[in-house]
């Protein structure tokens, strides 16, 4: 970096103006932290926080860090769970924040918004005119974010589509500083090349997704069923014959492991049959579709062991089964365990059973700083991506945490090449790395690189995470 | 920057609540101060007070951030909702305490004469103490003391009592009161609650105003208390030391609707008004009063009540809690008028003539931003009372 941390933010302030530029250290300490369980460092800290209002103020301000070399981190929301918006050689720290345009058109049936609007709040609007986000990911997630990573989130990929393809166009800043449109206005989408595809799940190394226009989805009516079994193995089960008896696949397909749900029916008090619980959502054009499909899969869930199964028509009954799913944060907590890090699986149909019987018992016999973890099943079973939440005390040191984080990861890659998962909820880079190097080799891995070279060939742009650093 | 061991109560207190935070973000979904900067909401100040405490940092910016909250709640629900509970708003006031009392950053520089006035005038804007039953003058308000006991005592607090605006409230209740023969009385030498001392971090000033309201009630031989003051009625419930168990201490829309259920109190005349209703964060939020005002409301004869896109528990706040009445966040932060003109457009967008509220400080805040917004032709901000005393 040729140039000192005073004259960034002065220089800066010269392109998006004095109210726009943050170099106070609780300002920048803010932006750098992650939700990894360990604290921020010093080092961690990017020497100074930038809030463009445009992709012309984005252009000027990655022409000006080509030439002073000085790194740039792109920042949407801060809540990645593969780390790809933490800072790691300081710099620039580029929020996406003020890029909160809304653009709903129902004449032209797609939607056009800045990258720095929340998930909530599309959501909403979309809501109000009667149109679902096919993104169903944690509300304050930034659309830029999602969109960048490729993901839908706990939505079902064979009943949604991922957004690269329900996205329409793209404007994008090169790292470079060019800014490019790709994409179409009009419904039909481009066979052969599509520039936009290049973007969406490059997870932001190729230039900062600026705008998106995707279409709209009218909203579905949808209906709840849940689903309890003696053991979580016949969740998996009762899921992959799901699939393969042609069932009319749930939206949305959750489920809890039996020591999770323990936790949850006492927590709330619930007098729910033992073991784990399927929780599906089922969408159709009219109430009586959703019903129909939902009561479908209940009789499914009954004919394959379940040993309750009902649709789930009472409002405060639906809510208490909820609940329990989305207490995940408390567990842990009854026994005194704050600290946590979540893995994620995604085994291809016919491990499922096999996958969730050796996540079941994870930490039990392991040596190393996860056999003093607590671990507790869940996940979105119906899209085939289970979750494993380590916790384990809060109090330990900086280094300790970074350990067992280290130990959960490289669990996390050796069971992800023996079931043969991908990034399916949350991406590869950085943390994903050396999982995408051994799954698929030095030549693809190459080609990544290759590719970031020829957009980006002063490694401007959120660098470390290629190269796997955390 | 230096780790520091964190050994103070205070400082060992906030850690503890804030080391686990989950960092999902959720609480920033919600808040009102919340524009186009992570900093800004209760994620931000968590963050910036865990770090602050670790790294032994208390700078202006710390301070400002601290001090923006307007203490509505709305981050405390739904972090309990989705993630792990974390007591926000209790831990941001703890942190305002920790600047003031120990670490002279705090209050705001403009809170700071505020927080004298209450001390020696006994309310937030440095008024005579002896011009606070003004208001009262001709409407033959008793005041309370052993000789002469009244059923009801009715707090007034500051806002209602020297406020233009607030007094309508305090007239109208006497009003209303009178009406229903009720036998009440206020306080002759009636003092702040204090209230807002304790959002600002001061929390011996809070203690020695309770006293002396407490001192107040004892000599007066009250113990059935109705105020028209969320942040009072809060204070006396929920922060005053115990008294025993004789206090008792209603909103006046929970005690209007036991005299109507008494048939002591009957609203003869139609209003025909379409209103919609704010629910002030203290009675709201705070206080899980939701129902009662909604039903005083609705026993007004010709009023149709609509309810905004955000109301009962997920209600907006008006942006002048938590001691911003008094300041003025400096640039970068959202500015109270910016959060009020937010719930005055909700307000516009049911239709409604009339926005009701049941507490002074939303009355001023939102009668304020209707003007910012050149709006009077379109709707009226009232409290409560007014549309009952017109149907009287």
């Amino acid at each position: 970096m040729s140039v000192s941390a005073e004259q960034l933010a002065q220089d800066l302030r010269g392109i998006v103006g004095e109210d726009y530029v943050f170099a106070d250290v609780f300002e920048r300490m803010v932006y750098a932290d992650t939700e990894l369980p360990y604290d921020v460092e010093e080092g961690d800290l990017p020497d100074v926080v930038v809030q463009p209002a445009d992709a012309q103020e984005i252009s000027k301000i990655l022409k000006y860090a080509n030439e002073k070399k000085v790194p740039v981190t792109t920042y949407g929301s801060g809540t990645s769970l593969i780390f790809g918006t933490k800072v790691k050689h300081r710099g620039i720290s580029l929020s996406t924040e003020r890029l909160d345009y809304l653009r709903i058109d129902e004449d032209h049936q797609w939607f056009e918004c800045g990258a720095g609007v929340k998930n909530g709040r599309l959501i909403k609007e979309l809501g109000k005119l009667g149109y679902f986000l096919p993104i169903q990911t944690q509300a304050g997630s930034s659309f830029g974010g999602s969109v960048s990573v490729n993901t839908l989130g706990h939505l079902t990929d064979n009943v949604f589509a991922r957004p690269v393809n329900n996205i329409l166009g793209l404007e994008v800043v090169l790292p470079t500083g060019e800014i490019i449109e790709t994409g179409s206005r009009c419904l039909r989408r481009a066979a052969g090349w599509d520039l936009a595809h290049i973007f969406i799940g490059a997870e932001g190394v190729l230039g900062v997704i600026t705008k998106v226009r995707m279409i709209l989805y009218p909203m579905p009516e949808t209906a709840d069923a849940v689903a309890f079994f003696k053991t979580t193995e016949e969740i998996g089960h009762a899921i992959a014959l799901m699939y393969k008896n042609k069932l009319p696949l749930p939206m949305d397909g959750e489920f809890v492991g039996e020591k999770a749900c323990k936790v949850g029916y006492e927590a709330f008090g619930l007098d729910f049959p033992e073991g784990a619980m399927a929780i599906t959502r089922s969408m159709g054009r009219t109430k009586e579709e959703a019903l129909r499909d939902a009561s479908e899969l209940v009789e499914f869930f009954k004919s394959v062991g379940a040993t309750e199964s009902f649709v789930l028509e009472d409002a405060e009954v639906k809510e208490k089964v909820w609940a329990v799913r989305e207490n995940a944060m408390h567990w842990g907590e009854e026994k005194g365990l704050k600290g946590f890090q979540a893995i994620e699986v995604n085994p291809t149909l016919p491990q499922l059973p096999e996958a969730i019987a050796e996540l079941k018992n994870i930490t039990q016999g392991r040596k190393g700083l996860i056999g003093q973890t607590e671990a507790y099943l869940y996940g979105h079973v119906g899209s085939d991506s289970l979750h494993c939440l380590f916790v384990f005390p809060y109090d330990w040191s900086t280094e300790k945490m970074k350990q067992v984080v280290d130990e959960i990861w490289n669990l996390e890659k050796e069971l992800q090449l023996k079931y043969d998962g991908v990034g399916g909820d949350w991406g590869w880079l950085p943390h994903r790395v050396p999982l995408f190097r051994e799954k698929y080799g030095e030549v693809s891995y190459e080609i990544i690189k290759k590719m970031k070279r020829l957009f980006d060939p002063n490694n401007i742009l959120n660098r470390g995470n290629i190269e796997g650093e955390v | 920057m230096k780790e520091e061991h964190v050994e103070e109560n205070v400082e060992k207190e906030l850690h503890d609540a804030l080391v686990s935070c989950e960092k999902c973000h959720f609480c920033n979904l919600v808040c009102p101060i919340v524009d186009s900067r992570v900093t800004q909401g209760p994620f931000g100040i968590n963050r910036a007070i865990y770090y602050g405490l670790k790294w032994n940092q208390f700078n202006d910016t710390l301070r400002d951030l601290v001090y923006s909250c307007t203490t509505c709640n709305k981050c405390v629900a739904m972090c309990k909702k989705v993630s792990r509970g974390l007591p926000l708003v209790e831990v941001f006031e703890k942190a305002r305490e920790l600047l003031l009392v120990e670490k002279a950053k705090g209050p705001m520089p403009e809170q700071a004469g505020v927080l004298k006035n209450m001390h020696v005038r006994g309310n937030p804007w440095g008024n005579p103490p002896h011009e606070r039953t003004k208001w009262a003058e001709g409407l033959d308000v008793k005041f309370a003391s052993q000789d002469n006991k009244v059923d009801i005592l009715y707090f007034v607090g500051c806002a209602s009592s020297y406020d233009a605006q607030g007094q309508k409230i305090a007239k109208n209740l006497a009003k209303i009161f009178k009406r229903a023969e009720v036998n009440f009385g206020i306080l002759e030498n009636e003092t702040c609650s204090g209230h807002e001392a304790r959002r600002m971090g001061e929390i011996d000033l809070f203690e020695y105003l309770s006293e002396a309201n407490i001192g107040m009630f004892e000599e007066a031989g009250v113990c059935d208390i109705v105020t028209g003051d969320p942040h009072g009625f809060y204070s006396f419930s929920q922060e005053y030391p115990r008294m025993g168990n004789e206090l008792r201490v209603r909103h006046y829309s929970q005690f209007l609707n036991d005299l109507m259920d008494e048939g002591k109190l009957k609203l003869s005349s139609k209003v025909n008004k379409k209103v919609t209703y704010h629910d002030p964060c203290y009675l709201g939020r705070h206080s899980e009063v939701f129902e009662e005002p909604r039903k005083l409301i609705q026993r007004i004869p010709g009023v149709t009540l609509v309810e905004m896109e955000n109301s009962r528990a997920d209600s907006d706040c008006c942006g002048m809690g938590g001691g911003r009445m008094w300041m003025e966040p400096p640039k970068g932060l959202v500015s109270s008028q910016a959060i009020a003109e937010k719930r005055v457009q909700q307000a516009l967008a049911t239709g409604a003539e009339i926005v009701l509220t049941a507490c002074p400080f939303c009355n001023i805040t939102l009668n304020d931003a209707v003007k910012s917004l050149e709006k009077e032709d379109s709707i009226t901000v009232m409290d409560i009372t007014e549309l009952i005393s017109m149907s009287l």
